[in-house]
């Protein structure tokens, strides 16, 4: 049985922060609710108002700026997986955006959602972290600018007071002679949790690494990119050898990070092949 | 905690008085009447529920009554009558797509809306339009096929 309670629509940001500031702890933005919905029926939460900000036109952009692309926190996935903008210059993401869940949790589900949730499983952190992304967070307060790196605390924990909202992300426009890719494991093509996933960014200087960004979902608390793998390859030929050692190293760091486990017999092979095959398959494809 | 809410439903308008904290596939079936949307899951795993908001498929059992103000609702029993069945419908009979039932007005409405977008698509994009629908009778294939019949008519 869900708890009831209070729904408001604001139109605008200001007016989304104004009630935030108001309920503080027993408000909850709402937004796709796909995640949301299903904790209320839970009973894991019981919020006296729902914020939902679905109709805040500032939220729902996805624009080129001079300095890089804006993506507000409302968009949806499927929004992120058919923009031309966001396939021409944040395909890594909108890639993986793509693989979320079905269709009709795509078309509700947003990017925002997904961010804050904060599930070390989650399908947008890996790209958002080898894209540098930075989220612009407001309150009543005013605004702030966070790299998303430093957003999370521990697992489905961000450090944002009961007062903020992450109003929108963005990124800086990279080369056109950067190649990425998002690889996902699952246990089923759709509607699956992804049981590890990697994002990567290569670019290429006379046939060596210069730069590398990686980044692994689902085997760390929080996201994080790989930069002992990616320091590893920086100045080396992409060749077998060198792709080996990063994917020893990213193994090597989830070790660190998140322990010995049941899993890590699975996950220590499973996360150096995927590593690899996402290396290749960013160098041999095209963009 | 109650609330009105407009909007408009299969085509008409209507305003009803619902609490804010009830799904849209419980004013569906429980204030409205209209059951052939179904409750499979409840979280948003099977699509039995799906129905069609502003022509895009969503899960019903996900969307809190309160979003749907000013917003065009399709359900299944909006598409088509007994005595004119929707394309898709029929070739879903025709090509024995239907057995238990229970998964058909969901997997209809993901349908309509694929055709509706995309009325050539490719086998893979008609997996990818169901791709959130779960049966347990068919096996998916006839309703591949029924799909991709309906496209070769249009």
């Amino acid at each position: 049985m869900v708890h009831p309670f209070d729904y408001r629509i604001p139109a605008t940001l200001g007016e989304a922060c104004d009630l935030l500031w108001d309920f503080r702890e027993e408000g909850k933005i709402i937004a796709g609710g796909t995640d949301l919905v299903v904790g209320l029926r839970k009973g894991d939460l019981r919020p006296r108002c729902l914020i939902d900000v679905t109709r805040i036109e500032a939220l729902r952009k996805i624009e080129e700026r001079e300095n890089g692309i804006s993506i507000g926190a409302g968009v949806t996935h499927s929004e992120l997986a058919s923009s031309p903008l966001m396939r021409q210059f944040g395909k890594v993401l909108s890639e993986a955006a793509s693989w979320i869940g079905s269709p009709q949790i795509r078309n509700l589900g947003t990017l925002g959602g997904n961010i804050i949730n904060a599930s070390p499983a989650a399908d947008t952190l890996p790209p958002l972290m080898v894209l540098d992304a930075v989220g612009r967070v407001v309150s009543k307060e005013g605004e702030i600018y966070i790299p998303l790196s430093q957003l999370f605390s521990r697992p489905y924990e961000t450090v944002l007071k009961p007062y903020e909202i992450l109003a929108e992300v963005h990124f800086p426009k990279l080369p056109f002679t950067i190649r990425s890719r998002f690889v996902r494991l699952a246990r089923r093509e759709a509607m699956a949790i992804a049981r590890m996933s990697v994002a990567v960014i290569v670019q290429l200087d006379r046939g060596r690494f210069e730069d590398v960004r990686i980044s692994v979902g689902s085997v760390t608390p929080t996201p994080r990119r790989m930069t002992e793998a990616e320091a590893g390859l920086k100045g080396r030929a992409p060749d077998e050898a060198g792709l080996k050692l990063a994917a020893h190293r990213v193994s090597e760091t989830m070790i660190r990070q998140s322990g010995i486990r049941p899993s890590t017999s699975y996950k220590k092979p499973v996360v150096e092949a995927l590593v690899m095959r996402a290396m290749r398959g960013a160098l041999e494809g095209s963009g | 905690m109650e609330r009105t809410i407009k909007f408009s439903l299969n085509g008409a308008s209507i305003e009803v008085s619902v609490p804010s904290h009830w799904t849209l596939l419980r004013l569906l079936r429980e204030k409205l009447g209209l059951t052939g949307t179904k409750e499979g899951c409840g979280i948003g795993e099977c699509g039995a529920c799906t129905v069609l908001i502003d022509g895009a498929p969503v899960h019903a059992c996900l969307f809190l009554v309160p979003k749907v103000e000013g917003r065009e609702v399709q359900t299944i029993e909006g598409i088509g009558t007994r005595e004119s069945l929707h394309p898709l419908q029929q070739s879903f009979i025709e090509h024995g797509a239907v057995q238990c039932g229970f998964c058909t007005p969901g997997m209809l409405m993901s349908s309509k809306a694929l055709l509706e977008k995309n009325p050539h698509p490719g086998r893979e994009e008609v997996k990818e339009a169901i791709s959130g629908h779960l049966c347990r009778c068919t096996g998916y294939h006839q309703m591949i096929e029924a799909i991709e019949a309906v496209s070769k008519t249009r």
